[in-house]
């Protein structure tokens, strides 16, 4: 939940959901009722005109994928002219969806791109009939076939541990999606049409554009991605073709590697830095690490001032932080599929040109605002300046780099060297994530610069990151607005003490009452 | 006939169920839990108000306390008055213990949605009557609105949403969120000099009084032309549906 409310406004935006979710199951309802009567297909003339009003801005008038909206998005939105859809479940050897398959894009949406499910403003029929508009912009005969899923093997330890087998075998999906799943394969993939494409991070099954369902795991497994490098895995040609039993294994180990803790949790808006005796962590591998409390934010392009920048490619940024008497260090962890060193000649093979350094930075207050005013969340304003703790992954030729600077505004940035500041910094990359310590005394540096932290007081704290094989330097970059960083006190004997005063003094009141009340009783009777 | 329920089990009944109705129609029905410090305000006025009203005789204030005086005084309950008072002592501590612990929760920021705009919006005037070109000029006006729905493609509909819902596709990581245009409470009841206003300036042109000023809203004049920002208003009332309020309502812009 964001921490700033637009009154009533997000109160009436969720009972409005509500009321369409209700609506919905109605429908549903009765669609179930009805349906001999919504079984029959949509009519293209109605479907024209809700795709010209709906649809037209990302997927062209003429069903090219040549919108105006489609040069800024990632991926692109799908070109209806080759009859290619990325979900569907009809044969792996025909070329089209099942019309089952496009409702359930149109209706639910595509997760993790700009494709917005439609249920809460097309209706049912609505969708057939938009379904039915997009098929006319190619000739295909209807698919026939549907995915054979033979018997669903139910998941388990065992059927697990034979999926992730089956997996690495020959480095049979781990060549694009990496050893962990996170997608960090080491190749440079485009699809049909040329476009960049990145396969995905497994271990994020809420940017699946169908679901981790190991069912809908199986399907992608049989019939690829149509129009990517995803391939079928049942094409006879294929040299790593699975059998139906096999694929369960893989779909399971898949639907497995979800890491549901670093998902987004929109009501933890708050980094709780918990107090340590003695020195603070330097390393990314330090076990301490474990005893502070993750928090996630997403990570928005920067889409608002200066160059703006519309294609990224990190997602989120997971940070942990703890303090001691005199330091306090951050962990930040995120997950980048490429380890962007200029010069490294592999690194530069998977990079867009022209490659940078991987950077991320700390955004904090110079002075911590005590009422509500902040500094801009964008490198800060005149009034209010901000201190940036930068870390560089470093080139061939030179190592990972900290650096400070002071920003009051986004053209008056002032470099200074992380030394000023006792800023130090470490990173380490494995597996397509990048994991950063960053380290700097409790108070350090020039109180016109740098920030002191103080004890039990929220502090706003925001962040932003690059990938270099993404294009992605200066303001080209994704960032998060505001959130807070809480350097939590030590608990104290203080409550306890409190909690005892209150006892007593309860008890004591009871004793005088009860007595007084015994003492008066013979007088009233 | 049943028994009357007495008057102090009715002030205690009436406080949980205010209680109560507060967590049912925003934690359950609205999915956004009031702020714990809020609530103990809100509660704070509603114990007082029970508490007046139900003393507001000399003899209702009898009737309240009564049973707790006989609690204490009637050697009969003895039993139960040693169960309660062990038990108000534990509770009142642990009451203490927690509310003690350091604060957990984040600041509640609150802000104003639509505030007053600087004496100055009036000068950007109004280039489309939008009411009247629509029903003199459809064809240029048809024009228009799709002119618009490509500056919106462009620029807005990453924060704002494809649907104008506030649901873009980076609209979870913006604090506040983007406002939703198919809501009632937005552009339906504002003017297009505002929303000129509003989109021209941004969050940094937001005035003190919308606190605290972190809107990621941009400053459309750095990318768009005066031209852009009228289509783009007339297409936003186009696909919504919604009509602009009148100039004759006019005045104030009333905070929501
Ligand atoms: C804001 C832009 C946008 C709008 C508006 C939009 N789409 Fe899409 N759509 C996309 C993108 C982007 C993709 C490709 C996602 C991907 O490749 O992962 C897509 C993909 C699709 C697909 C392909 C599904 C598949 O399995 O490959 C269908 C069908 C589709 N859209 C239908 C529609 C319909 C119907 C509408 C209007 C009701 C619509 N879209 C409106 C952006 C949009
Ligand atoms: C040649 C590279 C390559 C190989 C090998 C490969 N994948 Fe993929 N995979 C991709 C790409 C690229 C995408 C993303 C396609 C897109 O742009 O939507 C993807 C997407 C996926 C998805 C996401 C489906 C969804 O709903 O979004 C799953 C699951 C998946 N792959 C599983 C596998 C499994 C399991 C294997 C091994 C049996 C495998 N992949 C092998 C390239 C590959
Ligand atoms: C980076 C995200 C972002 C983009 C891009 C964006 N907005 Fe906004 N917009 C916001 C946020 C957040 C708010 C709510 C906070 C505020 O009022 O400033 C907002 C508020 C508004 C409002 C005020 C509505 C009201 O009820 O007061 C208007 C009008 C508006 N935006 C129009 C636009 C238009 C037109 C565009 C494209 C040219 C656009 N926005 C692009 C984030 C964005």
């Amino acid at each position: 939940m964001p921490t700033t409310r637009n009154i009533d406004e997000a109160a009436m935006r969720r009972g409005a959901r509500a009321i369409t979710q209700l609506a919905t199951i109605a429908l549903i309802v009765c669609g179930a009722l009805a349906a001999p009567a919504f079984a029959q297909s949509g009519d293209k003339v109605k479907g024209a005109e809700i795709y010209a009003q709906r649809c037209a801005w990302c997927h062209g008038e003429k069903g090219d994928g040549q919108g105006p909206g489609a040069a800024r998005l990632v991926p692109p939105p799908r070109d209806f002219t080759f009859g290619l859809y990325k979900i569907k479940s009809s044969g792996f050897d025909e070329l089209g969806a099942r019309e089952d398959d496009l409702i359930r894009m149109i209706r639910d949406g595509m997760p993790g791109t700009s494709m917005p499910g439609w249920k809460d403003v097309l209706s049912e029929q609505d969708i057939r009939d938009v379904t039915a508009h997009i098929t006319t912009f190619v000739e295909l005969d209807k698919p026939k076939k549907q995915v054979d899923y033979g018997t669903r093997i139910a998941t388990s330890a065992e059927s697990i541990e034979q999926g992730k087998k089956l997996f690495l075998e020959g480095d049979r999906c781990s060549e694009c999606h990496g050893k962990e799943g996170k997608g960090d394969g080491i190749k440079s993939l485009k699809d049909d049409a040329g476009f960049r494409t990145w396969p995905r991070n497994l271990t994020k099954p809420w940017t699946f554009r169908a679901s981790n369902d190991p069912k809908d795991i199986f399907a992608r497994i049989t019939n690829g991605i149509p129009g990517t490098q995803m391939p079928s895995f049942v094409e006879p040609a294929s040299k790593d073709k699975l059998t139906i039993e096999q694929r369960w294994h893989i779909a399971n180990y898949v639907a497995s590697l979800g890491k549901t803790g670093m998902r987004v949790r929109p009501e933890r808006t708050v980094i709780r830095a918990a107090k340590l005796e003695g020195e603070v962590p330097t390393t990314p591998e330090d076990a301490r690490w474990k005893q502070a409390e993750p928090a996630t934010f997403f990570l928005v392009p920067q889409l608002i001032a200066k160059e703006r920048f519309f294609t990224p490619s990190n997602d989120t940024v997971t940070i942990r932080a703890l303090y001691g008497d005199k330091d306090i260090a951050l962990l930040l962890e995120w997950d980048d599929r490429t380890k962007s060193i200029p010069g490294d000649e592999r690194a530069e093979k998977i990079a867009d040109p022209e490659i940078a350094e991987d950077r991320i930075a700390v955004q904090l207050p110079v002075e911590i605002p005590k009422g509500m005013e902040k500094p801009y969340f964008i490198m800060g304003d005149a009034a209010h300046p901000v201190t940036l703790w930068q870390w560089s992954s470093g080139t061939t030729k030179t190592a990972e780099s900290a650096a400070l600077a002071v920003a009051r505004g986004i053209e008056k940035v002032e470099a200074r060297a992380a030394a000023a500041g006792g800023l130090t910094a470490k990173g380490a990359y494995r597996d397509g994530t990048w994991r950063v310590v960053m380290k700097r005394p409790l108070a350090a540096g020039d109180p016109k610069d740098d920030i002191r932290f103080a004890e039990g007081v929220f502090i706003p704290i925001a962040f932003s990151a690059w990938d270099g094989s993404n294009g992605e330097k200066e303001s080209r970059h994704t960032l998060t607005t505001w959130y807070w960083l809480l350097l939590e006190p030590p608990r104290g004997n203080r409550p306890l003490f409190a909690a005892l005063g209150v006892f007593l003094l309860i008890v004591g009141g009871e004793a005088w009452w009860a007595r007084a009340a015994t003492a008066r009783r013979p007088r009233e009777s | 006939m049943a028994r009357r329920i007495p008057r102090l089990a009715q002030a205690v009944l009436t406080i949980v169920g205010i209680y109560g109705a507060f967590r049912l129609v925003f934690d359950v029905l609205l999915g956004q839990p009031i702020p714990s410090s809020l609530l103990t305000m809100y509660m704070f006025f509603v114990v007082a108000g029970v508490y007046m009203v139900f003393t507001f005789t000399e003899e209702s204030t009898r009737e309240l306390v009564a049973p707790i005086r006989a609690l204490v005084e009637d050697p009969r309950r003895k039993p139960i008055r040693n169960v309660v008072f062990a038990l108000t002592p534990l509770l009142a501590a642990w009451f203490t213990y927690a509310g003690l612990q350091p604060r957990i929760e984040a600041p509640v920021e609150l802000r104003s949605i639509h505030p007053a705009p600087p004496s100055s919006v009036k000068m950007f005037g109004k280039r489309f009557d939008l009411l009247k070109l629509e029903k003199e000029e459809p064809k240029k006006f048809r024009q228009l609105v799709a002119e618009g729905a490509k500056v919106y493609v462009e620029n807005c509909h990453f924060c704002h949403g494809d649907k104008l819902d506030g649901r873009g596709p980076y609209a979870e990581g913006l604090n506040p969120v983007p406002m939703s245009f198919q809501d009632v409470g937005t552009i339906a009841q504002l003017q297009e000099s505002f929303l000129f206003w509003r989109i021209a300036t941004g969050g940094p042109g937001l005035p003190a009084d919308a606190a605290p000023w972190i809107s990621s809203m941009p400053v459309w004049e750095t990318f768009l032309s005066e031209e852009e920002i009228w289509k783009v208003i007339l297409f936003l009332y186009d696909y919504t549906g919604h009509r602009p309020r009148l100039w004759s309502e006019n005045a104030d812009h009333s905070k929501h």
